[in-house]
């Protein structure tokens, strides 16, 4: 609006100068930005690019880096066995996580959605896991989930399931920590963005569909689901970035082990930056990593075209 | 065609269409009421059962038989945390970092987002995108040369690494959103400031800010949950034990020997209660702020 005025103005004068305006625009714009640009220059485009030349060197923090070209991209795909195991094993991981996830989330915020009595209620109850702190879901759930005297397994026992020892089982590590972070973020702000999305959709269309015969099913499949798609896509989007990136939990529960099930990518990283010292190693992984979570979130982005419906475009 | 009877059907038979089709609703109904229930339990029965085994003694929790309530509620436990480590210390330094943090993250978050939503600078558009791409990127590609960084000035051990980002903008998402906000914010009303002589900096702080109460509000409380829980940072910068945060403080409690060798599972739940409640408690007097201001602030995507 006042944006062609301003420019037909500047072009208006036809000399090199600058209109007030537009002077004035710059000024302040570039004012009230200048926090955010300092911490972007400085916390990040400047690191991302250290990190970006660390990765071509050898470099433990104590000894200034030296130089070693692609090498440490070589080691990555030739000699080092972890690599790919907890590449692997980060993809179960988000495999077990992000369908069942946002699925979850999904059907909850349906049910939520429904004309209930005591829906703040219900939505404090779900809500709550994803307010409690990481370290401490971690700690309770090691202790629900305690092989010998854990409620879960004493439930077990009792119903004559011969239980598996979770934490403690090669097998059993990561669906555990899996189960752990569903428990924290089924309910969380994910479900909450799909509520919004759900009160979105306006009600004439599900009266025009009741009239005409829909059943509940056939509601939630041709109404609800094509107009709530861009807010599944923003989800599975986060989603996956989250849990290609999860390690804490990974951590605090058994730092990687048992031999090694847990050791997810992130977990890869941050021992050989902060536990080895080889910040060099550490920085190329880190890049390769994100690599993998831009092609992959681009890749999204390009199937969503042939899924994801945006209504009165 | 009939000549006498406008409907097509009997009375009877629309109530009977009738009376099925609210059968089928109070059964869908039903079945709605119960799955809600039974994931209601299923989510909030693990918080039951540490803040129970909290209460509980070490030989209560192993008994063959577990109990839902303990049988004498043992308080002593949570004083027993906070005399083994400094939990009170722990507490009150992430509260610390909160306080810094908060005004920090809406100050500059606001500005970033007053200029993104208002003002045509050379390069808005491109800076905009550059901003939003930063979301993308994880957060270990800055991480390794950010901590060497700190390390060089000698901030290991200090609150600036953790509290250093929120003033200076506070995040892409912070920013975002409450561009989003401004957005809805009428122009009009800038104008009529900017009439009566007002300068950029007035009508942000006279006339935009005191609208953005629901937004400021909503992101103060995400920033306080972000910081309250957040384990990975504090865990690399501070080493120094009375430095330590809450949720640093637990895991040191957790992997800590005790000197008796007797098992700490009922203190571990005290301690994991500590750290829980305070966010439980910020969350029930915010969560109509909170959850309006999620739906607000315009996640139509």
């Amino acid at each position: 609006m006042d944006y062609t005025l301003e420019s037909s103005s500047a072009s208006g004068r036809l000399k090199r100068r600058v209109s007030p305006i537009v002077l004035r625009e710059n000024k302040y714009g570039y004012l009230f930005l200048m926090p955010w640009l300092i911490g972007f220059f400085g916390l990040f485009l400047g690191p991302a690019l250290a990190s970006l030349y660390f990765s071509f060197t050898r470099y433990n923090v104590l000894s200034p880096a030296t130089w070693i070209g692609p090498g440490n991209y070589v080691r990555m795909f030739t000699q080092d066995n972890l690599f790919y195991t907890s590449l692997v094993r980060t993809l179960y991981f988000t495999g077990l996580s992000v369908p069942l996830g946002v699925l979850g989330s999904m059907a909850l915020a349906i049910l939520l959605n429904m004309e209930v009595r005591g829906k703040v209620l219900y939505r404090t109850l779900f809500f709550m896991p994803s307010l409690v702190p990481l370290v401490s879901a971690v700690v309770l759930w090691l202790w629900l989930l305690n092989p010998d005297w854990g409620i879960v397994n004493n439930a077990l026992r009792s119903m004559g399931v011969s239980p598996p020892s979770w934490f403690g089982d090669r097998r059993w590590a990561l669906p555990s920590l899996a189960m752990v972070g569903l428990w924290g973020s089924v309910g969380g702000t994910r479900m909450i963005i799909f509520l919004a999305g759900l009160q979105g959709i306006p009600a004439e269309m599900y009266d025009a569909a009741h009239i005409d015969g829909a059943g509940a099913w056939n509601r939630i499949r041709h109404i609800t689901l094509p107009l709530l798609s861009p807010t599944i896509f923003f989800n599975t989007v986060l989603a996956i970035i989250g849990s290609l990136q999860a390690f804490q939990g990974a951590f605090v529960a058994t730092e990687g082990g048992p031999a090694y099930a847990t050791w997810v990518f992130g977990m890869h990283i941050y021992k050989h930056a902060f536990d080895y010292w080889n910040m060099g190693y550490g920085s190329a992984l880190a890049w390769f990593f994100a690599i993998v979570i831009i092609a992959l979130t681009i890749m999204q982005q390009r199937l969503s075209t042939k899924w994801v419906y945006y209504y009165g475009e | 065609m009939t000549t006498n009877t406008t409907h097509l059907l009997s009375d009877r038979e629309i109530a009977r269409i009738r009376a099925s089709a609210r059968r089928r609703r109070n059964i869908g109904r039903f079945f709605g009421y119960l799955f809600l229930t039974v994931f209601g339990l299923a989510f909030a029965f693990p918080l039951y059962w540490t803040m129970s085994s909290s209460l509980q003694t070490w030989q209560e929790l192993r008994s063959f038989y577990p109990q839902l309530l303990p049988s004498v509620p043992q308080w002593t436990n949570y004083v027993q945390v906070f005399t083994l480590v400094p939990f009170a210390r722990w507490m009150l330094n992430t509260v610390l970092i909160i306080g810094i943090s908060i005004p920090g993250s809406l100050i500059t978050g606001t500005m970033a987002a007053y200029a993104f939503s208002r003002f045509r600078f050379w390069g808005r558009n491109v800076w905009f995108i550059i901003m939003l791409g930063t979301m993308m990127i994880p957060a270990w590609v800055t991480l390794i040369p950010q901590y060497l960084l700190f390390h060089r000035l000698k901030l290991i051990n200090t609150y600036v690494p953790l509290t250093i980002g929120s003033w200076l903008g506070g995040g892409a998402f912070t920013i975002f959103l409450l561009r989003q906000f401004i957005l809805g914010i009428p122009r009009d009303l800038d104008e009529a400031a900017h009439i009566d002589g007002a300068g950029p900096m007035r009508i942000l702080v006279q006339v935009i800010v005191p609208l953005m109460k629901p937004a400021l509000t909503t992101l103060g409380i995400l920033t306080f949950l972000g910081i309250w829980n957040d384990f990975f940072g504090p865990f690399i910068y501070l080493n120094r034990r009375h430095m330590f945060t809450a949720a640093v403080g637990l895991r040191f409690f957790q992997t800590m020997p005790m000197e008796a060798n007797e098992p700490k599972d009922h203190l571990l739940m005290a301690a994991a209660s500590i750290t829980t409640i305070p966010v439980l408690i910020v969350f029930i007097f915010a969560q109509r702020y909170f959850v309006q201001g999620v739906v607000m602030s315009g996640l139509k995507l």
